[in-house]
């Protein structure tokens, strides 16, 4: 995509009442394998470009996108924005505006140590074909039944211009595993569907350790279908893993950050939030911190300037237990008159920029796994989940384990099945009294928007320690 | 250049190269205005080009999706990956096509879409005497063509206007949701006062918290058609082969579900937007049950998946995998207002998201309620709750269908991706887990 033909574009649209322009170019190049029991079913390919407008006219808002790349389509498209913007002036009673920020004149992109473009498509089936054959399905008496593993690279790649002077170009390719795991025991049967995912080549292959992963993943469907007895119920003390501790803080904490949720300009989509009532400064023990930072290297959800060209950088949710900063696009931080965060983020050219998470995760403390099991007298250690889900509010979780153990006296014992942690956000956070030393992301599509915007990030944390909540 | 001529000019590429193709070119033009706290917060509008390419040689293939008008030479380099693939458990010849192209098109909703100007999607439908209202609406023209090595060469139009509202009255809300392939806007009316008096009945009402037990649960299609969906989906070959699915090891004549309960996938419907006279091989569509009265009528497919299961297409084809099209459950006897007696004691879910499974094949789920949630005694709704869970197994969901309303209403929203004609359903025993920690 010419940067000019961009440039001219929002030169071009002037005038009274004009007061904001933004073109984006936005290209996902995709390239999937589909293995299913082993075997490549077959290859996926995806070429999705197009270029997005936004423009604001008299505080209306008006976005148009097109795959037309044609100097004309491209005209054509901009013309939608500024009739969509027109019509939307007519019906707004808070006109829209974008916080004044320090916007990027800057190009980056990922370093990959193996180019996915420069691998040919049968290295990447042989590589990742190779690792499933590794796998040993049966472990009497459970079975692996079926599974399928999907691998994704997708090179996005994005062009910003904006009318008061971002220009922003960004190369960012990702890597990501899928995969669904069946397994049955007699009559019993369970399955386990995970996904590990980074940004950088096809080096990530070796990285994240899909294979590993997926070992551990039938272990723990074993130990689920075979050994695992009823759960406890009651109030004891709980430990979570930094799988449970990352999904969590994702749900509980990002979302309800997100500004335009607190606003309610996703009322009807992902919901409210939380945060728009709650009057308490603190929401956790001074043991909680929680970031969002797109800024970390290698993460799924990197970036380095938003979709909006704000220079990224790591935003603090919760500060030793105190509720701290919002995640603010252009839009809402000026609603809030304050600055954007670089928190705008869209997920294709069809997309406009809302406010999104990157990576999210608390932060480590000092405990050694084992320091954290000692203090615990009767409770029990949720090391992987297998269903979760919140509210619209973010105000009540649901967590059940797929791998679960029994604690008693400072030692791991016998496996429980399917616990059930249901808990809202304050308890959640104010009954956890020690965080590990460890820091563990786990990689996910978060969900948002109309149309729907799957987004990549990182959800993350440590071990933690929760006293004294109910289970079951 | 037509949208045929487009299909053509990719199919120069590719013929030759490969055994069998299919290309479909799709010409989209798509209005949206979105809505929060009473106002337009963005109006949104899009011009795509969708081109899908379907390739295979030697029992190996290769799908693939281009926004580009023209993708050009790219369409030749997935040409040259198909012989670099393994031959695919997945792959089956193509048919013979037999399905004839068939138009489900409102001109009123083409020439707004092609105009891109979304001002009398603006003016038609006035939001403020919901006060405070969030949602959307959208009208959405795809002009489709395809060509294939098996002789398919067709076309068809098609158009939708669908949309979701949700109006709040202090900390109450309803939400609703509409679809269809015709323009009307009394459909958003519809909608919108429906939010509205779902919103105002719980302002009306005492609040009261919902104990965790086992209750009897009145489902709105907002949240009927949720959890069927997943049925319906489950009941697709591809959810089979993936490991999805909770009707592993059924047989079709297995007796799954109330007999009250009958869902269909009506592709015919030209109603609905997922209306289709031929699926994405070319054999003809047809509406058919996936449970009559209670009992199984087998998965849907593909050649593909009817090739490894020794079982025939239903004319369900997507790209790869089966598809559903539009989803129906039959009516049952009773009206709306009739339901909340017969419902006598429980809960009226009106609302739901975020539904998970623990096990996809036991089909264990858990799903959260949203909006209006009444507690009912004596048939008469006597105090709202804020939230609670549903939980349970779709086997159990299914037989343990009581009643179904006469009025069904054509559902279509987040929750609710296909398009879906669903009335009132009322469940005998449904697990509820209660709301902790109240803000």
């Amino acid at each position: 995509m010419d940067v000019d033909l961009l440039r001219g574009l929002v030169e071009s649209l002037r005038g009274p009442g004009v007061e904001y322009v933004e073109a984006r170019f936005h290209s996902n190049r995709v390239t999937q394998l589909l293995f299913i029991n082993g075997g490549l079913a077959t290859a996926f390919k995806s070429d999705s470009s197009g270029v997005a407008f936004r423009v604001i006219y008299e505080g209306g808002l008006g976005f148009s996108a097109t795959s037309d790349l044609s100097r004309e389509g491209l005209r054509a498209a901009l013309e939608r924005a500024l009739a969509s913007a027109r019509a939307s002036s007519t019906r707004v009673k808070s006109r829209v505006r974008m916080s004044p920020a320090r916007l990027g004149s800057a190009r980056y992109s990922v370093l990959e140590v193996k180019p996915l473009d420069s691998l040919d498509v049968e290295d990447k089936i042989r590589e990742v074909g190779e690792r499933l054959k590794t796998l040993e399905l049966v472990k009497e008496p459970v079975r692996v039944t079926s599974y399928t593993v999907a691998y994704t690279e997708n090179i996005e790649s994005k062009i910003l211009v904006t009318s008061d002077g971002a220009l922003v170009e960004s190369t960012v390719p990702r890597v990501s595993i899928l995969y669904n795991i069946s397994a049955s025991s007699g009559d019993r049967r369970a399955n386990r569907w995970n996904m590990v995912a980074g940004s950088g080549g096809f080096e990530l292959v070796d990285r994240l350790r899909f294979d590993e992963e997926m070992r551990d993943d039938i272990e723990s469907l074993y130990i689920n279908l075979a050994k695992a007895v009823d759960p406890p119920r009651g109030k004891m003390d709980v430990i979570l893993s930094p799988e449970i501790v990352g999904l969590s803080v994702h749900e509980s904490i990002g979302h309800p950050s997100e500004a335009d949720r607190v606003l309610g300009r996703e009322a009807a989509q992902a919901g409210l939030s939380y945060r728009r009532d709650y009057r308490e400064p603190f929401i956790g023990s001074e043991a909680v911190t929680v970031y969002d930072d797109p800024t970390i290297p290698g993460s799924y959800g990197f970036y380095l300037y938003d979709d909006e060209g704000v220079p990224a950088r790591r935003r603090v949710l919760i500060d030793r237990g105190r509720l701290a900063e919002l995640l603010h696009n252009r839009e809402t931080a000026s609603v809030y008159n304050t600055e954007s965060n670089a928190s705008a983020r869209a997920t294709d050219y069809r997309s406009e920029p809302i406010v999104r998470m990157a990576n999210t995760y608390m932060a480590p403390g000092d405990y050694r796994f084992e320091e954290l099991l000692e203090g615990v007298k009767m409770g029990v250690y949720i090391r992987k989940y297998m269903e979760w889900n919140i509210d619209d509010y973010r105000w009540v979780a649901r967590y059940v384990g797929l791998e679960a153990y029994m604690v008693r006296n400072g030692r791991l014992e016998e496996p429980v099945r399917n616990v059930v942690l249901e808990i809202d956000t304050r308890t959640y956070y104010s009954s956890i009294d020690a965080v590990g030393r460890d820091l563990e992301f786990s990689a996910g599509t978060c969900g948002k928007g109309e149309p729907p915007q799957p987004m990549p990030v990182w959800m993350g944390g440590p071990h933690v320690r929760l006293r004294g909540v109910v289970v079951g | 250049m037509s949208a045929r001529d487009l299909g053509e000019a990719i199919v120069g590429r590719i013929r030759g190269v490969v055994e069998e193709y299919i290309v479909s070119v799709t010409e989209r033009d798509s209005i949206m205005v979105k809505y929060a706290n009473g106002e337009v917060t963005v109006t949104q509008s899009w011009r795509d080009y969708i081109v899908y390419v379907y390739l295979a040689k030697g029992g190996k293939m290769t799908a693939s999706r281009f926004t580009a008008r023209d993708p050009g030479e790219a369409v030749a380099v997935t040409a040259r990956l198909v012989d670099k693939l393994s031959p695919s458990p997945l792959y089956a010849p193509l048919p013979q096509p037999t399905g004839k192209p068939s138009s489900a098109l409102d001109p009123r909703i083409r020439e707004s879409c092609i105009s891109g100007d979304p001002r009398g999607l603006v003016e038609d439908f006035d939001v403020t005497p919901y006060g405070n209202i969030a949602g959307m609406v959208s009208l959405e023209y795809n002009n489709v063509y395809f060509i294939g090595s098996n002789g398919l060469d067709a076309g068809f139009e098609t158009t939708s206007y669908n949309g979701y509202l949700r109006v709040f009255r202090g900390d109450d809300s309803g939400q609703w949701a509409w679809t269809s392939t015709r323009y009307d806007v009394s459909l958003a009316v519809r909608a919108a006062e429906k939010a509205l008096e779902l919103a105002r009945l719980c302002e009306g009402l005492p609040k009261e918290r919902v104990e965790g037990g086992v209750y009897r649960v009145l489902l709105s299609p907002m949240v009927a058609g949720n959890l069927l969906e997943s049925v319906a989906y489950a009941a697709t070959a591809g959810s089979l082969i993936l490991g999805f699915s909770f009707l592993q090891g059924r047989r079709r004549g297995d007796v799954i579900a109330s007999e009250k309960l009958t869902l269909r996938d009506t592709p015919l419907n030209d109603s609905l937007p997922g209306y289709r006279s031929f699926d994405d091989e070319g054999i003809a569509t047809r509406d058919k049950a996936v449970i009559e009265k209670g009992e199984f009528r087998g998965f849907l497919h593909n050649t593909k998946t009817a090739r490894i299961l020794n079982e025939e297409t239903t004319g369900n084809a997507g790209w790869i995998l089966p598809r559903l099209f539009n989803i129906e459950v039959e009516s049952g006897s009773l009206r709306e207002d009739e339901m909340l007696e017969a419902l006598r004691e429980g809960i009226y879910a009106t609302n739901n998201w975020y539904t998970r499974f623990q096990n996809y094949l036991e089909g264990q789920f858990s799903t959260v309620t949203r909006d209006a949630l009444v507690i009912v005694r004596g048939g008469k709704p006597v105090a709202c709750s804020k939230r609670a869970r549903l939980t349970g197994t779709l086997p159990e969901l299914l037989a343990n269908v009581e009643e179904l309303s006469r009025e069904r209403w054509q559902i279509q929203w987040w929750e609710v991706e296909t398009p879906s004609i669903l009335p009132h359903i009322l469940i005998s025993k449904l697990g509820v887990t209660a709301e902790t920690g109240a803000l």
